[in-house]
């Protein structure tokens, strides 16, 4: 196997994944943490702030300068929400020394700047720098106050927060406007201390030619640390039955994006598999049931799909319809779940929505970002298993195993975001 | 076959003509269990008034029949989808609708549903199948895309700076076209397109992955049907004057803050000058606007714009502009303060460090292209189009001087050449 993982302090996991694909090395530094809304912007802010200095490199200027000199390595930061994690994400992509013209070691030089964007953050007075913290509270509120630009993915943000009202799932994963006005530099670094030794630090490195890389020296810039989070994972979860709603949402919008958000109720972990077949049969791709009757025969919308969220054992159906097709459009899904549940649907269908699973399953290891998530994904689910395991439960999944799915599948909230008329 | 050999990046690229004037271009790739494969014609949104060569009169189409005929292609006259085939396969099929050409494309990791998928994929893009009744039903889903669209601000604001730059080249209508325009869509102006443009002549195939060139190239030929070679189409285009058509446009949509792009035209330069311009532009660009330049840092911290500002030089045969593009609360003051650091790099000169240093980032650039079967296959097949080679990026890497690049910034950066477009939130 081409993965090993160390811990290599309290707290702190290395993740080796030797791989010759690519003409890229990739370094990642992914800061998992609780999910809960009095920290939840304030995580988000923090990582904002880290990318702009660091006691070598005070400017994003000159971070900037050291990328473009490192022959144009990419750095990326993100936040994203795993079950009730929040996840900060910290990427860095430089060149394979191979294919430079010129020897440069661009390994080394890309960990210990990741590391140092991570843990050495510009200090002034006892607190990030002022400047640094009102810019980005700036744009980060920018950031929220946009998600409605993109209306699809809005739509769908807001289905999965009414389905988890006063959840820690249904929290935005970049926050609230309103929380930012009362965060300053000095309480915010505060945060970032207890956050940098509190939370689980997991460091990626993937590629060839690391021989020489000396990481656990480059990582003695993590702390000794207290680290007593462990990350939370509903590893059994089961659904409850809740009453079904239905919201209604009006925007200047042409198209109308409907989103129905599915409990499967008492899926078990071995039972996932089987969920996974069935949510591709529903809406996985073009031999679908909602692509082939909602899009093609109907011709009632140009997005139908289904994507089954495994962490919470949520089924959502996403489509874009015009306006007027609502009841139409909704009937007709509810249709295709109903034909599901009565088994009205074929081995080929079976065979294709398996087919459809595997070969993404075996593009995994084809990106480095795919194969660091996955062996992500494993470290969460506390339960290592390797990409072959996860394909061979797939295969073994029955008919019957996916109408019994079916038969488990509740409504939990249909939302529509539809126009202003 | 004729081999091209990037020795810098240690990549080959495989080359045929073949006898019915179909290329074929194959760069393999050892370390992937992937293959990748897109087949390209040299037709999309702009050719829309063009000889048609079995009787030689001039037919004019209506907006967005490339991006039409795309759809209908995957129609199979035993009632089967090809797309649902392919997937069916576990195979990751789509296509795509661009100004100057259409692919069909799809990939796999497994052998066996690769070397089936590829029967399915060569014959449907071979068989064209086009009724009343299929074309109908499809202008419902298109017209769902084309409101899709009409939602997106990004794609709204990218249009306008088109009507913006272009007076009357074809760069000014939407791929998809209007609900208007797809209503007037019947099968026999999708054949007289097909015959016109799916020739193998007119057509380029790209493939990426764990491939053996020479034996892949034999599996190619074999699904090749009999087609008559059509040496040249003849596309109609009005002449497009040099200066813009507007220099500022504005649209009202729901966004949080405005959104901003700037765009830029050029003159459409010779074949092998093409490369060279572009690289030359992407270091001005890097030197003006990029992440490290100082105007960067300003517009950041008075905070003019927010979050990263994209830019690039798009081009084609018989188009050419740049596109720099942000969100801003004042869009107005970016356009005024980007026009002062020009006109600053020009009295000035170029620095020879910024210099030195932003073309590294755009050979790190162009080597990281070459992680994906699919970005290499793309890459080839539109620069294929544009009558350039990909290779050339490194090849011309070091004809790229900082005198080359003064030369680029007089000629292409100037002000009466450049277009605001801006969508507001109401």
């Amino acid at each position: 196997m081409n993965y090993q993982k160390n811990i290599i302090k309290n707290g702190v996991t290395v993740h080796k994944i030797d791989t010759s694909k690519f003409k890229t090395n990739l370094f990642a530094i992914f800061i998992t943490t609780p999910l809960n809304r009095a920290t939840v912007t304030k995580n988000a802010l923090v990582s904002a702030v880290l990318r702009r200095g660091t006691n070598t490199f005070p400017s994003q200027e000159l971070i900037s300068k050291e990328l473009e000199e490192m022959y144009g390595a990419s750095f990326d930061c993100g936040v994203d929400k795993n079950d009730d994690n929040q996840v900060l994400k910290f990427y860095i992509e430089s060149i394979n020394d191979d294919f430079l013209p010129e020897k440069y070691n661009l390994n080394e030089k890309s960990l210990k700047l990741l590391v140092d964007i991570v843990t050495n953050p510009l200090v002034e007075n006892g607190g990030f720098k002022k400047e640094y913290v009102e810019q980005e509270k700036y744009t980060l509120k920018q950031i929220i106050d946009g998600k409605i630009d993109n209306k699809a993915r809005y739509a769908l943000d807001r289905c999965i927060e009414e389905m988890y009202k006063n959840e820690p799932y249904g929290l935005y994963k970049y926050g609230y406007s309103e929380d930012l006005e009362n965060i300053n530099e000095v309480d915010l670094y505060k945060h970032y201390l207890d956050l940098i030794s509190t939370c689980k630090i997991d460091v990626f490195i993937s590629g060839s030619n690391m021989s020489n890389l000396n990481e656990n020296e480059i990582l003695a810039e993590f702390n000794e640390r207290i680290a007593n989070y462990t990350t939370i994972t509903n590893k059994y979860l089961i659904n409850e039955i809740k009453d079904p709603k239905e919201v209604i949402e009006k925007m200047d919008v042409t198209q109308g994006k409907l989103m129905i958000g599915m409990d499967a109720l008492k899926v078990s972990e071995e039972q996932r598999a089987a969920a996974s077949v069935y949510s591709v049969i529903l809406g996985g791709g073009a031999n679908s049931k909602l692509f082939q009757n909602v899009r093609e025969k109907a011709s009632l919308a140009y997005t139908a799909g289904a994507s089954y969220i495994k962490a919470k054992n949520n089924v959502i159906i996403r489509c874009g319809i015009e306006i007027k097709n609502y009841e139409k459009a909704l009937s007709l899904i509810k249709d295709q779940l109903k034909q599901i549940e009565n088994g009205e649907f074929s081995e080929d269908d079976i065979n294709s929505a398996k087919q459809l699973i595997l070969a993404s399953y075996k593009n995994i290891s084809e990106t480095q970002d795919g194969e660091i998530n996955y062996y992500y994904a494993q470290e969460l689910a506390d339960k290592f298993s390797s990409i072959e395991e996860n394909m061979k439960e797939i295969s073994a999944v029955t008919k019957e195993q996916i109408i019994d799915i079916a038969n488990k599948i509740q409504l939990n909230t249909v939302y529509f975001l539809t126009g202003l008329e | 076959m004729k081999i091209i050999d990037c020795s810098k990046i240690q990549e080959k690229a495989y080359i045929e003509k073949l006898d019915n004037g179909l290329k074929v271009i194959i760069v393999p790739k050892k370390e992937t269990n992937k293959k990748y494969i897109i087949w390209g014609t040299n037709f999309g949104s702009n050719d829309n008034r063009f000889i048609y060569p079995e009787t030689n009169e001039e037919v004019i189409v209506p907006d967005g029949v490339a991006h039409f005929l795309e759809h209908k292609m995957f129609e199979q006259p035993d009632g089967s989808n090809s797309l649902d085939t392919l997937m069916a396969l576990g195979l990751e099929a789509n296509a795509y609708t661009t100004n100057d050409h259409t692919a069909y494309l799809f990939e796999s990791s497994d052998d066996e549903s690769f070397y089936k998928g590829l029967d399915e994929f060569m014959d449907y893009v071979q068989s064209p199948y086009y009724t009343d009744q299929n074309v109908e039903k499809e202008k419902g889903i298109i017209g769902q895309e084309i409101m899709m669209y009409d939602d997106d601000p990004g794609f709204q604001l990218y249009l306008d700076t088109l009507k913006g730059l272009y007076e009357k080249h074809p760069m000014r209508i939407d791929v998809a076209g209007s609900i208007e325009t797809i209503t007037g869509i019947h099968p026999d102006i999708l054949y007289k397109c097909y015959n016109t443009f799916y020739n193998p002549a007119n057509m380029v195939l790209v493939a990426s992955g764990n491939f053996e060139p020479e034996m892949f190239l034999e599996e190619i030929k074999k699904r090749l049907k009999n087609t008559k070679k059509i040496e040249n189409v003849t596309r109609i285009f009005e002449e497009e004057p040099e200066h813009i058509y507007q220099d500022y446009i504005e649209k009202t949509m729901s966004v949080s803050m405005p959104i901003f792009m700037i765009g830029i035209k050029d003159k459409v330069v010779a074949p092998e000058e093409r490369v060279k311009r572009h690289m030359a532009i992407e270091v001005i660009l890097g030197l003006l606007i990029g992440k490290s330049s100082s105007l960067f840092k300003e517009l950041y911290e008075k905070q003019y714009i927010f979050g990263e500002t994209d830019f690039e030089y798009e081009f084609s045969k018989n188009y050419a502009h740049v596109l720099i593009s942000g969100q801003s609360n004042n869009p107005q003051i970016v356009q005024n303060m980007l026009k002062t650091e020009v006109q600053k790099l020009k009295n000035e000169g170029i620095n020879h460090d910024d210099f030195a240093r932003i073309k590294r980032k755009i050979y790190g650039d162009f080597v990281t292209e070459f992680n994906e079967v699919s970005s290499i296959s793309r890459m080839f097949l539109a620069d294929s189009i544009k009558d350039i080679n990909s290779f050339d990026y490194v090849e011309k890497y070091d004809e790229i001087t900082e005198d080359y690049t003064t030369k680029v910034l007089n000629e292409v950066f100037n002000d009466d050449k450049m277009v605001l477009s801006v969508v507001k939130g109401n």
